[in-house]
């Protein structure tokens, strides 16, 4: 049921179909049920106006042919009678007509008595306040009733009520009971075709209801799964346009709508392209002037020892030590070119995560070693990843922790679950609040731009590092307090191709739960 | 003195590499096109080539597959992306090893005197039906002369001289190419396939530098 509805809820077409074809046989039902009222009264009205007529015709006829045979004896008088009630009785078997007749009681001086009744009708039929009627009024009464057999039989009819005078016998009621069933059989044949055609006409609306449908949604149908595949990101379709009318008006439409979107992001792709490819191009081509100062400030370096002034020695070093950083900034800003360019690749390998931890730590800082508190498991805890960009979020977060860690210990742990493992590096320096914490992997973000560079990063370590996170699946969240220090947890799916599910380390700090 | 080729169209880096190459006791010959290397290449034989990727003229990719056409020369390339189709194109030209910008000089004179060092090592080895003469740095099979690069006969060196060692990649980059930390492996895939095409009588089948699977390389077994 519910997908029932659903289904009408979503498709168009059948509910355009079901609203029709509802409103088809409401008419349809309508127009017949009035039809056959209508056709039904007037075969029924018709044929008691005529009966009544040709009764009242056929009763002044009678009673003239009554009065005349007073004068004669009463022989004749009854063969005129009797005459009467035989033919009536012969006319109604053709027609399905019954003739009844019956005195009424205390009429006259009853030397004769009449009275025909058919065998088989029940005088039941004949409903007794209709015939009080019929015995007060002059006229010719009729009525509707069921004409009931002995038998058991009983058909709808109606009943013509009028009276005669018979002389020397008294006063008669004479009943026609008509038997309505040759009507009833039109009527019912009438309705079996209003109903048969109705039902085709219902039939055939529907159908032309599903062609004029498929020729009006199907365009419709056709333009929702294009925008479909152009919201996958399949710029090419269009939609398919044939004529003049408004659906082809439609189609032109959406195919101008379409290639207008192609190519503004055509252009935005350009666009980020080219600043994509300037960034890569800027990247490479500083490094041959690059090159020629790194050699020619090696030189100077090397002879430092001879240089007189002390001064020019300094220099000679700091010079030497820019050119590094400059260096190092070339190459994050090459990397950070390529995650732009989605170039950057994974190199997967199955590796021993606690490892590559001790790894970054003893090749990072060896002479700072008693700064860290350092939690990890003594068994190895293999992983799928690329050993150096894990090696480089930790050195980027180890780096971070030593820089803002106001020279306080930095806890580092690790710590699995069954699918995931965490590494998480925790300073207690001065941390940062709210606002900087949206920014913080910002490229060239930095946290107090006041505050004296003591590492010499590029500004771009933990942008990188959230890069390098989001290509194992992986994720690396932060958590800051103004003075409480800082908290970063890198969690990675240990198999290839998983997402994360659990978070081995919460990114809130033991130490403040 | 040795004599380095420089071919750069970057002047000051020329001259400055043209200073370091000086001081490190070698001769120096800058050229600034790619399609004048030729010219003078054939005039005045270098023993080592340092060429730049992209020159004007032809670009330094061509100019390896010119040299090699003539010389089994050392080329060193100099390049600015390491990780593009540009360094695998050069190695398989027929470039020995290749530096990315910016390097530090001494990293670039210890390349190029790993390059130019001549074994002079006494005595033949065999592998396969291979005879290596060490003296001579010759190879010859039936007495037929197979030439081949300085670098290449080092590594068939290498492999021949332990016939049951499985050398590592990074053992052979440490031996061959004199590299002390971990470098680009490409290297020696890309030269192990062009040693191959020269002395293997079915480089698809090789018989006398076998791989062994997830390891490294090792010398096929000796035939009388």
């Amino acid at each position: 049921m519910f997908t029932n509805k659903l289904r009408l809820k979503q498709s168009l077409g059948l509910r355009v179909l079901v609203t029709n074809i509802t409103f088809v046989i409401l008419a349809v039902t309508l127009i017949g049920v009035t039809v056959y009222s209508r056709v039904s009264s007037t075969v029924i009205n018709e044929k008691i106006a005529i009966s009544k007529v040709e009764t009242q015709n056929a009763l002044m006829l009678a009673q003239g042919h009554f009065d005349l045979a007073r004068f004669q004896n009463d022989t004749e008088l009854r063969n005129v009678v009797n005459d009467f009630i035989t033919s009536s009785r012969e006319d109604g078997s053709l027609s399905g007509r019954e003739t009844v007749l019956l005195r009424i009681p205390n009429s006259g001086p009853a030397k004769d008595i009449y009275q025909t009744v058919p065998t088989l009708l029940s005088l039941d039929s004949i409903p007794q306040e209709f015939r009080d009627q019929v015995i007060t009024s002059d006229k010719i009464l009729d009525i509707r009733s069921t004409i009931k057999y002995s038998n058991g039989v009983s058909n709808p009819g109606f009943i013509l009520g009028g009276k005669l005078k018979i002389p020397r016998s008294g006063d008669y009621a004479i009943y026609y009971l008509f038997n309505l069933d040759a009507q009833y059989q039109t009527i019912n044949s009438i309705a079996w075709n209003l109903f048969f055609f109705g039902f085709l006409l219902v039939l055939l609306i529907g159908l032309i209801t599903r062609l004029l449908i498929k020729l009006v949604v199907s365009p419709v149908t056709d333009a929702a799964a294009i925008a479909e595949k152009f919201t996958a990101g399949d710029f090419s379709s269009r939609m398919q346009v044939t004529g003049e009318d408004e659906l082809a008006s439609l189609g032109r439409s959406f195919n101008e709508m379409a290639s207008s979107i192609q190519q503004q992001i055509d252009r935005l792709k350009n666009l980020s392209q080219l600043q994509q490819r300037f960034v890569s191009d800027v990247s490479h081509e500083l490094r041959t002037p690059l090159t020629t100062m790194r050699m020619a400030a090696e030189i100077i370096h090397d002879q430092r020892a001879t240089f007189a002034d002390a001064a020019l020695a300094r220099s000679a070093e700091l010079l030497i030590n820019q050119i590094d950083r400059f260096e190092l900034l070339l190459s994050d800003l090459l990397e950070v070119s390529r995650f732009d360019a989605n170039e950057a690749m994974l190199d997967f390998k199955n590796f021993d995560l606690t490892e590559v931890v001790r790894k970054t730590i003893d090749y990072l800082h060896p002479t700072k070693i008693d700064h860290f508190e350092i939690n990890i498991p003594t068994y190895p805890v293999m992983v799928d990843g690329d050993p150096r960009r894990i090696e480089r979020i930790l050195r980027n977060l180890v780096a971070n922790a030593i820089d803002h860690g106001e020279g306080k210990p930095v806890k580092i742990e690790l710590a699995e679950s069954e699918n995931e493992v965490a590494i998480s590096v925790r300073d207690f320096g001065l941390g940062f609040n709210e606002t900087d914490a949206k920014k913080l992997f910002d490229r060239f973000w930095r946290a107090d731009p006041s505050r004296a560079r003591t590492s010499g990063g590029t500004g771009l370590g933990l942008s990188i590092a959230l890069e390098d996170a989001k290509l194992h699946q992986g994720e690396l969240l932060a958590w800051g307090k103004p003075n409480q220090g800082a908290h970063f947890v890198l969690t990675l799916p240990k198999r290839r191709g998983d997402l994360i599910q659990s978070h081995p380390i919460f990114i809130i700090p033991n130490d403040l739960i | 003195m040795p004599l380095v080729m420089v071919v750069d169209d970057d002047q000051d880096l020329a001259e400055m590499l043209s200073i370091v190459l000086n001081g490190a006791g070698m001769e120096v010959d800058l050229v600034g096109r790619g399609d004048e290397v030729m010219e003078l290449f054939t005039a005045n034989p270098p023993d080592l080539v340092l060429l730049d990727v992209m020159l004007p003229g032809i670009d330094g990719i061509e100019v390896c597959k010119l040299i090699r056409e003539k010389s089994m020369v050392p080329i060193v390339m100099l390049t600015a992306k390491s990780d593009t189709q540009d360094v695998v194109l050069g190695l398989e030209a027929g470039a020995d090893d290749y530096m990315v910008k910016p390097f530090k000089h001494q990293e670039l004179v210890a390349r190029i005197n790993t390059r130019l060092r001549r074994t002079t090592k006494v005595g033949t080895l065999k592998i396969g039906d291979i005879l290596i003469d060490q003296m001579e740095h010759t190879i010859a099979r039936a007495g037929k002369q197979i030439p081949l690069t300085r670098l290449e006969f080092d590594l068939l060196v290498a492999l021949a001289k332990e016939p049951g060692r499985v050398f590592t990649r990074e053992a052979l980059l440490s031996e061959v190419w004199g590299y002390q930390h971990a470098a680009d492996t490409r290297l020696v895939n890309v030269h192990v396939q062009r040693l191959r095409s020269k002395i293997e009588a079915d480089a698809e089948n090789p018989e006398l530098v076998l791989t062994v699977r997830g390891v490294g390389y090792k010398a096929g077994p000796v035939k009388e």
